[in-house]
C-alpha cells in the first residue's frame, strides 16, 4: 500500500516528556497549576456552599479540591500526555502538599507574628457588649467603654476603623456574624455593608487579630536562652546521642551472645527479650512512671533489698535524666538487638572460619570481623535513631513531662525538656500561656537542626547515591 | 551491603594493598572507651553526691547490704556452674568421643546465667503490671507487707496472689451495653481467632498441607471482617457509664479506627508513587525523591501549632477525620521509599514481558506488580498500624472529646487525674489496651525482624 498523499500535518501532543531542568520545570509548573486551580475552584464552591448553607462545615473545601482534581485531571491529560508519570506521584504529592508542607508554610508564617491565645485571630467572646442595630440595618451602637474610645475598643489599626472588623452576635450570641467596618464616630460604628435581614444584632464584639511583629519571638528566645535555650538544646543532644549509645551498646553486647549457634534456647530468650519493642511503647512509658515510684514502685523496692536508700527517680533533675535514659534502653534495646542478629546473619561464616586457620582468637574474631562489618549496616540505624531521638517527645512528656523544675529555667523549658516539648509547652500548656507563635519560633529552629542533622545522614548512609541510579 | 567486593572488576588497580592503619586511627577506640568510662566514672560520682543523706523510706522493706549478699549469690551460681561445665564437658567427651573446650561449655553456661538475669529484669516489670492488673487495692502503690514471713511479700516484689480478682477489669467495662450482633460477632470473631492459632499451631508441628492453609486463610479474613465490623459499627451511645474508665472499651475502639484507616491510606498513597519511583525514569523523578526522603525526616507533630490550627479552622478539630488525615501527611515519605525498595528486588523482566502482550504501564502495575507485593503491603499496614496505635502527641492536642479519645490519651487520664490516680484500672486497662499490639507483633514476628535492617539501610 501506497501513500500518494500526506495527511495533514498536525501537532499532536507527545508521549515523550521534555528532558533536562526544562522538563522538570515544566512538570512543576503544570502540577502546581493543577493544584492551585483545583484549590481556587473549591474555595469559590466551599464559599458559595457557605452562602446557601450557612451552617456548612468548612471541610467542604477539601471535598471539593478533591473533586475538582478529579476532574482536572483527565483534562491535563489530554493537553499534556507525557505527564502521566507524574500522576502516579499525585495523590501522595496532594497529600504531603496538604497536611506536611502547609503546615511547615503556616508555621514559618507564624513565628514572625505575635498569634496567641490572647491574639487568636477569633472574635473576643470576653469583651462582648450590648449593641443596638439602626433601622436601616447600617449603623451600630455601643453602649460608653470605660477609659477606651471606641477605635480601642474595636483594636482597629487606623483610628477612623476604615477596613476594620467588628463581630456581632444574636441574643443568644451563638452564632458570630462578621461584619466590614466603614468608619465610627463616637459610639457609632458604620458598616460597610447592611446586616443582612437573617441576623438579629443584640451583641457586638472585636477580633483579636494577630500580627506580624518581625524578629520579637527570636529576640524573646535569645534573649531568655541562658534560661532556656541552651540547657534545653544541650540535653536534647546529650539525650539523643546518649540514648542511642547506650542502646547500641547494650543490643549488640546482647545480638553477639545469642547469635551463638551452640546456646540451647536462644529462640526463647529471643521471644522473650522482644517484649518491651511488642508493647506499644505510649503503653509501656507510663508503666514506668508507676515503676519507678520513690515510695511504692517496684524499681525501689528491689534497690531496698539491696541496701540501696530510695532512689529520687523522677522527683531530682539528675535522676530524671538517668530514668529517662534507662527507659528508653528498656524500649529500644530489642530493637538493636534484633538488627544486630541480622545483620550478624549476613556476614558470611567463611571469614571466621578463614581467620580461625590463621590463629585468630575468638576476641580478635569480634574486632576484626564482626564489628567493622557491621559498622557499614550499623551506621545509618544509629543516625537515623539519633534524628529519631532528637525529637522523641512520646518518652519525655509520659515520663517526666519535661520536670522536676529546676531554678533559674523558664517554667516551660525544666529539667529534663528537649526543644520538642518546651514548644509544645509553649504553645498547649497553661504555663506556656498559649503562645503559638513562639512556639512556632521554637519549632522554626528545630527545622533548621533537624535539616542540618539529616544531611549528614544521608551523606553517612549514602542515600544521595541510591536515589540517583 | 557487605562491603566485600564480589566480582575482581570491583578491586582497585592492583588488588587489595594491604595499608597499616595510622597510628591515630588504631589508637581512636581506646580513646573513645576512655572518654565513655572516663563520662561514666563522673556521673557515677554526681549520682553517689546526690544520693548522700537520703533517708530511705519508710514504706520500703530495707535490707542492710543486701548487695554483698547478690554479689555472693552471683559467685555461688558461678561455682556452681563451674562444677557442672566440668561435667557436662566430661560426659559430653566420653559420649561423643570427641574434644570440647571446657571454657566454651562454662562460657555458655555463664550466657546462660546473665541472659536469665536480663530477661527478668526486662520482662518482670510487665508481669508485675500484668498482675497488678487483677489485684483490686491499687497494688502498683501498696505498701508492703511487713509481717509476712516471706521476703518476696514483705519486701513487695511479689504481689498478693490470694486477693487477686478481675475488679479492675469489671470497673473498665461499667455501664457498657452490647447489643447481640455484636457479641455475636466477637464470639464468631474469637472462634475463628481460636481456629487459626491451633492451625498454626498444627501446621508448625505437624504436616502443612494446601487445605490447611487454605483453612487458615479464610480464618484469618473472618477474624478481620469481625473486627472491622465491630469497629465500624460500635458506637459511643453504647456507653452510659459516667467515669472515663467506663468508656476505655470506646477508646480502644477508636484508636483501631484511626489507626486502621491510617494503614490503609499509607498503602493507598505509597504504592504507586513508590513503583513511579522505581521504575519509570522522567526528569524530576531525582529531585522528587530527595523532597520525599527530606521530607520524611520531618515529623508532623514539629508543626503542631500549625497543624492544630489548620484542622481546627477546616472544622475537624475534634474528629478522626483531622487526626488521620494528620497522620497520613506522615506516613507517605517512608512508606514510599520502603515500596520503592521492594519493586526494584522484582524481576523487571515480568512488566517487560507484559509490556509487550500489549499492556499498559498502569495495567502492568495493577495486574503484575500489585499481586505480587501482598506482603510488603501487609508489612506497610502493620507498620503504619502499630506506629499509629502509639503516637500520643497529635491526638493528646487534636481530641479533646472523652469520646474521641484514644488509648495513650485515656491512660493518661487515669495517672493524672486531678483527685486520685487510678493505678489498678490503668494496669488493667493497659493490659488489654497492649494485648491487640503484642498479638499483631508475635503473629507476624518475621515481618518486623526482616524490615529492621533492610529497613534502616533504606531509610
Amino acid at each position: 500500500m501506497t501513500h500518494t498523499m500526506h495527511p495533514p500535518i498536525r501537532r499532536r501532543p507527545t508521549n515523550v516528556p521534555p528532558q533536562g531542568t526544562r522538563g522538570v520545570f515544566l512538570a512543576l509548573l503544570i502540577l502546581s497549576v493543577l493544584i492551585g486551580v483545583s484549590f481556587l475552584i473549591g474555595w469559590l464552591l466551599s464559599g458559595l456552599t457557605a452562602q446557601v448553607l450557612p451552617g456548612a462545615p468548612a471541610y467542604t473545601i477539601l471535598i471539593f479540591m478533591l473533586l475538582t482534581l478529579l476532574v482536572l485531571t483527565p483534562l491535563t491529560y489530554r493537553l499534556f500526555p507525557w505527564i502521566t508519570n507524574w500522576f502516579y506521584l499525585l495523590p501522595a504529592l496532594v497529600f504531603i502538599l496538604a497536611f506536611t508542607v502547609l503546615p511547615v508554610v503556616l508555621t514559618v508564617n507564624y513565628a514572625f507574628t505575635n498569634y496567641s491565645g490572647a491574639n487568636s485571630g477569633n472574635p473576643d467572646s470576653a469583651s462582648r457588649t450590648a449593641a443596638t442595630l439602626s433601622a436601616d440595618r447600617l449603623t451600630v451602637t455601643l453602649p460608653e467603654q470605660q477609659g477606651q474610645n471606641l477605635a480601642e475598643f474595636l483594636k482597629c489599626a487606623a483610628p477612623t476603623c476604615a477596613g476594620g472588623t467588628i463581630v456581632l452576635y444574636d441574643e443568644e450570641a451563638s452564632v458570630p456574624y462578621r461584619q466590614p467596618v466603614r468608619a465610627i464616630s463616637g459610639n457609632t460604628v458604620t458598616l460597610a455593608a447592611p446586616v443582612p435581614e437573617t441576623v438579629e444584632v443584640a451583641n457586638a464584639t472585636r477580633i483579636n487579630r494577630y500580627e506580624y511583629v518581625g524578629l520579637a519571638n527570636f529576640q524573646e528566645i535569645f534573649g531568655k536562652a541562658s534560661r532556656a535555650l541552651w540547657p534545653v538544646f544541650l540535653w536534647t543532644v546529650v539525650f539523643a546521642f546518649s540514648t542511642i549509645v547506650i542502646n547500641a551498646v547494650a543490643g549488640l553486647i546482647l545480638g553477639i551472645l545469642l547469635y551463638n549457634k551452640r546456646l540451647k534456647g536462644r529462640n526463647v530468650y529471643r521471644t522473650l527479650l522482644f517484649l518491651p519493642w511488642a508493647v506499644p511503647a505510649v503503653i509501656s512509658v507510663q508503666m514506668w512512671v508507676a515503676l519507678f515510684n520513690q515510695q511504692f514502685g517496684i524499681v525501689n523496692k528491689t534497690l531496698g533489698l539491696l541496701g540501696v536508700a530510695a532512689v529520687p527517680w523522677l522527683g531530682d533533675p539528675l535522676w530524671a535524666k538517668v530514668s529517662i535514659l534507662l527507659v528508653n534502653l528498656w524500649l529500644g534495646f530489642p530493637y538493636m538487638m534484633t538488627a544486630t542478629i541480622s545483620a550478624l546473619s549476613t556476614i558470611n561464616d567463611d571469614l571466621y572460619e578463614a581467620a580461625e586457620i590463621d590463629g585468630a582468637s575468638r576476641w580478635q574474631q569480634i574486632t576484626n570481623i564482626t564489628l567493622p562489618l557491621l559498622r557499614t549496616s550499623f551506621t545509618p540505624i544509629l543516625l537515623s535513631g539519633f534524628a529519631f531521638n532528637f525529637n522523641n517527645f512520646g518518652i519525655i512528656y509520659l515520663l517526666t513531662a519535661g520536670g522536676p523544675a529546676q531554678e533559674g529555667r523558664e517554667s516551660t523549658a525544666q529539667s529534663t525538656d528537649i526543644l520538642l516539648s518546651w514548644g509544645y509547652n509553649t504553645a498547649f500548656v497553661s504555663s506556656g500561656g498559649q503562645n503559638f507563635a513562639l512556639a512556632s519560633a521554637i519549632a522554626l529552629i528545630i527545622f533548621f537542626l533537624t535539616l542540618a542533622i539529616s544531611l549528614v545522614n544521608f551523606r553517612a548512609a549514602g542515600v544521595f547515591e541510591e536515589a540517583r541510579k | 551491603m557487605t562491603a566485600a567486593p564480589k566480582t575482581p572488576s570491583d578491586l582497585p588497580p592492583g588488588g587489595y594493598v594491604h595499608r597499616e592503619p595510622s597510628l591515630l586511627r588504631r589508637a581512636l577506640p581506646w580513646l573513645v572507651t576512655a572518654a565513655l568510662v572516663i563520662a561514666l566514672i563522673v556521673l557515677g560520682q554526681a549520682l553517689v553526691q546526690n544520693m548522700q543523706g537520703r533517708q530511705k523510706s519508710f514504706s520500703i522493706y530495707f535490707v542492710e547490704r543486701g548487695w554483698v549478699r547478690f554479689l555472693l549469690f552471683l559467685l555461688a551460681a558461678s561455682g556452681v556452674l563451674a562444677l557442672t561445665s566440668l561435667l557436662g564437658q566430661r560426659i559430653g567427651m566420653a559420649r561423643t568421643g570427641r574434644r570440647i573446650s571446657y571454657a566454651a561449655v562454662l562460657g555458655d553456661q555463664l550466657t546462660h546465667l546473665f541472659l536469665i538475669l536480663v530477661v527478668l529484669v526486662a520482662v518482670y516489670p510487665l508481669l508485675y503490671v500484668l498482675i497488678a492488673a487483677f489485684d483490686p487495692r491499687n497494688s502498683l502503690f501498696a505498701f508492703p507487707d511487713f509481717e509476712n514471713p516471706n521476703i518476696l511479700y514483705r519486701s513487695g516484689l511479689m504481689p498478693r496472689l490470694d486477693v487477686l480478682s478481675t475488679e479492675n477489669f469489671a470497673k473498665l467495662f461499667e455501664g457498657v451495653t452490647i447489643p447481640g450482633w455484636q457479641l455475636l460477632l466477637a464470639g464468631v470473631g474469637g472462634a475463628s481467632l481460636a481456629t487459626l492459632l491451633l492451625l498454626m499451631l498444627v501446621g508448625r508441628f505437624g504436616r502443612d498441607s494446601v487445605g490447611l492453609q487454605r483453612t487458615r486463610t479464610w480464618a484469618l479474613r473472618v477474624v478481620i471482617a469481625a473486627l472491622a465490623a465491630l469497629v465500624l459499627f460500635m458506637t459511643p451511645a453504647q456507653f452510659t457509664g459516667f467515669s472515663n474508665e467506663s468508656k476505655f472499651l470506646l477508646s480502644v475502639r477508636n484508636t483501631l479506627f484511626v489507626s486502621g484507616v491510617t494503614g490503609i491510606l499509607a498503602i493507598l498513597l505509597s504504592t504507586t508513587a513508590g513503583y513511579a519511583m522505581a521504575r519509570l525514569r522522567f526528569p524530576g523523578r531525582f529531585q522528587m525523591l530527595l523532597f520525599f526522603i527530606f521530607i520524611q525526616m520531618f515529623p508532623v507533630f514539629l508543626a503542631l501549632v500549625a497543624v492544630y490550627k489548620l484542622l481546627t479552622d477546616l472544622g475537624l478539630g475534634n474528629t478522626f477525620t483531622g487526626l488521620i488525615l494528620a497522620y497520613s501527611g506522615g506516613a507517605i515519605a517512608f512508606n514510599t521509599w520502603i515500596f520503592k525498595g521492594y519493586v526494584e528486588s522484582l524481576p523487571e523482566s515480568l512488566e517487560e514481558a507484559a509490556m509487550v502482550d500489549g499492556a499498559t504501564r498502569w495495567q502492568t502495575f495493577v495486574k503484575v506488580v500489585l499481586p505480587l507485593s501482598g506482603g510488603i503491603m501487609v508489612f506497610i499496614f502493620l507498620n503504619q498500624f502499630i506506629g499509629t496505635y502509639a503516637e500520643f502527641i497529635l491526638a493528646n492536642v487534636l481530641l479533646t472529646g472523652v469520646e474521641q479519645w484514644t488509648v495513650g490519651v485515656m491512660l493518661r487520664s487515669f495517672t493524672t487525674g486531678q483527685f486520685s490516680t487510678k493505678w489498678g484500672v490503668f494496669a488493667a486497662a493497659s493490659t488489654l489496651g497492649a494485648l491487640p499490639i503484642i498479638a499483631l507483633f508475635y503473629g507476624f514476628q518475621n515481618y518486623f525482624v526482616g524490615g529492621t535492617v533492610s529497613g534502616g539501610v533504606k531509610e
